[in-house]
């Protein structure tokens, strides 16, 4: 079921790094110096209350802001993302919570947004409704048909089909922002079940969830965020809800090698 | 959680919708289609009014109207399919009219005053018209002037300068040759309306099946998105103005040739025929949705209307009274056919779920 590019990432999925990240809007700073790491072939969770910075972590490191400070490293070199293009181009799919889809366009147009299957010059259109309606079914996502417009389906088939379109397109590093915000239980199990096949197949993945439970059930490692900058980085394995909790509210005391 | 619970394990009950089969990927039937679209109500109309002229006027179906009403759409279809472009990007282009003026009468003063060569004159006055848009581009995408406001604005500086380069007379009479490029006919057929034909394929080709018809479709249903996925949003919008502008001043240097002449006044209210055109025709003016058949169709109907009207004696002050009803009616049951639709969509995502 995998096609020839995500085989190759199965063995070449690059770590990302953000190290020393600064951004302000105004007088409102919202990283102060945040520094994340997403192993290679792993699930990492990041996690923050509300304000912490996760979002704006995330948009940079889509491309949607340019940091004040800091850098993005990709397999270890340094990278500098001027567009959301630029990031896309360096293999990273983000799953966005709030900017994910357009709702006018069929859901198969979605999927490839802005990298639709070519022959020649021309879109094959054709082929991507086939491969759109054959992904989703790989994935046993169900909509009403690939040719419907994204605007009439319900929050879990968006959902899915964004979810669906970063599996469509191969890259090798995924962000998914809340994925499971707007869903119901079973759809919730199934989102998970698919972040594991995304790991599975050798993808490093990203994803910020408020959701503690979500978080246990799906990472191998789990970095906190508080007030803009990291305070704590654990092994999922070696933790336990309590600690990351107290790590988030700041009734613990962050790490020391973050202080430095 | 394994990878190889493939395709053929069966859905588990509770997810929404129903299973994604491959035969579900190709479109319905041409018949189907067409039926559901909202340009099968605007031709059946098209046809009904034709068929009540034809009974009155006896010359109004003629080879010889037909052509005339051919012609008379090709430079609003010109201009139309540019436009449909601009509409489905999320933009709007209000200065077409002054901007198809402005570069008929540069054309016509490069010949007659400048003494230039027919195939420079005619290049630059398509590239006047390529300048105003890049103008508007530019002011729309870096200085983030509203596309209503820009073009609303570059709608009198070209009508304007159109007065001004003119002192608001005709130009003198410019030679045959310059006239053929547009009048020249092959089965007494204008050679107008082959451009509009051949520009009408290419738009539709690149609006339905290009890269960058797919890229103004996203850039246009919602810009954040299209920026979000890769797609370079301005660039999309800075082509989306000049082109629109060059299609003006093409149309401009076709309708010099008609004249044999530059004529300031002409083209006034032409860019509310061409937005009517498109609108009508089924295209939003939210962005995303829009087909350039349904702009040809939209074209038509207002071509034939101005045509069939004269010919059944309906005073011509009558005419844009009659245009603006059928604006309103025509926008008016494509969204009610839409709303029905998307309750109907949510009723079967409600039962589904």
């Amino acid at each position: 079921m995998l096609d020839t590019q995500t085989q190759s990432t199965a063995t070449e999925a690059p770590s990302l790094r953000a190290v020393g990240l600064f951004k302000s809007f105004g007088h409102v700073q919202a990283l102060r110096g945040a520094s994340l790491e997403a192993p290679r072939g792993k699930v990492t969770a990041l996690v923050g209350d509300n304000g912490a910075g996760k979002s704006t972590m995330i948009k940079i490191i889509a491309g949607l802001y340019q940091p004040d400070a800091g850098h993005i490293e990709v397999a270890g070199s340094a990278v500098t993302f001027s567009t959301p293009g630029d990031a896309v181009a360096a293999g990273i799919a983000t799953v966005f919570q709030d900017l994910a889809l357009v709702e006018v366009l069929d859901v198969a147009t979605n999927m490839y947004l802005g990298r639709p299957p070519m022959k020649g010059i021309f879109v094959d259109d054709r082929r991507m409704h086939e491969d759109a309606a054959d992904r989703l079914q790989e994935l046993r996502m169900r909509v009403p048909s690939v040719r419907v417009p994204v605007g009439m389906l319900s929050g879990g088939q968006r959902q899915a089909v964004a979810i669906a379109r970063a599996f469509a397109q191969g890259s090798p590093i995924i962000l998914m922002d809340e994925p499971t915000a707007a869903l119901g239980i079973r759809e919730r199990r199934h989102v998970l079940e698919l972040v594991q096949e995304l790991r599975d197949q050798g993808r490093t993945v990203l994803i910020i969830s408020h959701d503690l439970e979500t978080i246990f059930d799906v990472s191998d490692y789990i970095q906190v965020m508080r007030l803009g900058r990291r305070v704590g980085s654990r092994r999922t394995a070696d933790t336990n809800r309590q600690e990351i909790v107290a790590l988030i509210t700041g009734s613990a005391a962050a790490d020391e090698e973050e202080l430095a | 959680m394994t990878p190889d619970h493939g395709p053929v394990t069966p859905a588990e009950p509770g997810t929404e919708g129903v299973p994604i089969a491959r035969a579900d990927a190709r479109r319905g039937g041409l018949v189907g289609r067409l039926i559901k679209s909202s340009q099968a109500t605007l031709l059946l109309f098209i046809l009904v009014f034709a068929a009540v002229v034809a009974v009155r006027n006896e010359n109004f179906l003629t080879f010889a109207n037909v052509v005339n009403i051919l012609r008379d759409g090709s430079y609003i279809f010109i201009i139309a399919a540019a436009s449909t472009f601009v509409l489905v990007g999320g933009g709007l282009d209000l200065s077409v009219g002054s901007v198809f003026a402005l570069s008929s009468v540069s054309c016509a003063l490069f010949m007659s005053v400048g003494g230039w060569p027919v195939p420079l004159a005619v290049l630059a006055g398509i590239g006047v018209g390529t300048l105003c848009g890049l103008v508007n581009a530019l002011v729309i995408v870096y200085a983030r002037i509203p596309p209503l406001v820009t073009t609303l604005g570059m709608l009198y500086i070209a009508r304007g300068l159109t007065w001004v380069i003119t002192g608001g007379r005709g130009t003198q009479s410019l030679p045959d040759i310059f006239g053929a490029i547009a009048s020249f006919r092959v089965f007494d057929v204008p050679m107008v309306v082959f451009y509009a034909a051949v520009i009408g394929i290419v738009a539709h080709v690149a609006l339905e099946s290009m890269r960058y018809g797919y890229d103004v479709r996203a850039t246009g249903g919602n810009r954040e998105v299209a920026r979000a996925t890769g797609i370079n949003i301005k660039r999309t919008t800075i082509i989306l103005f000049i082109v629109s502008g060059t299609s003006a001043g093409l149309a401009g240097v076709l309708m010099a040739s008609r004249l044999t002449s530059g004529q300031p006044s002409i083209g006034q209210g032409l860019e509310l025929q061409v937005i009517t055109a498109v609108i009508v025709g089924g295209t939003s003016l939210f962005g995303g949705i829009g087909n350039i058949a349904g702009t040809l169709l939209g074209t038509l109907m207002i071509a034939t209307l101005n045509n069939g009207l004269v010919a059944i004696q309906i005073d011509p002050l009558w005419q844009n009274v009659v245009i603006g009803i059928v604006l309103m009616l025509s926008v008016g049951i494509d969204q009610v056919r839409r709303a029905r639709m998307w309750r109907q969509a949510a009723r079967g995502s409600a039962r589904d779920a």
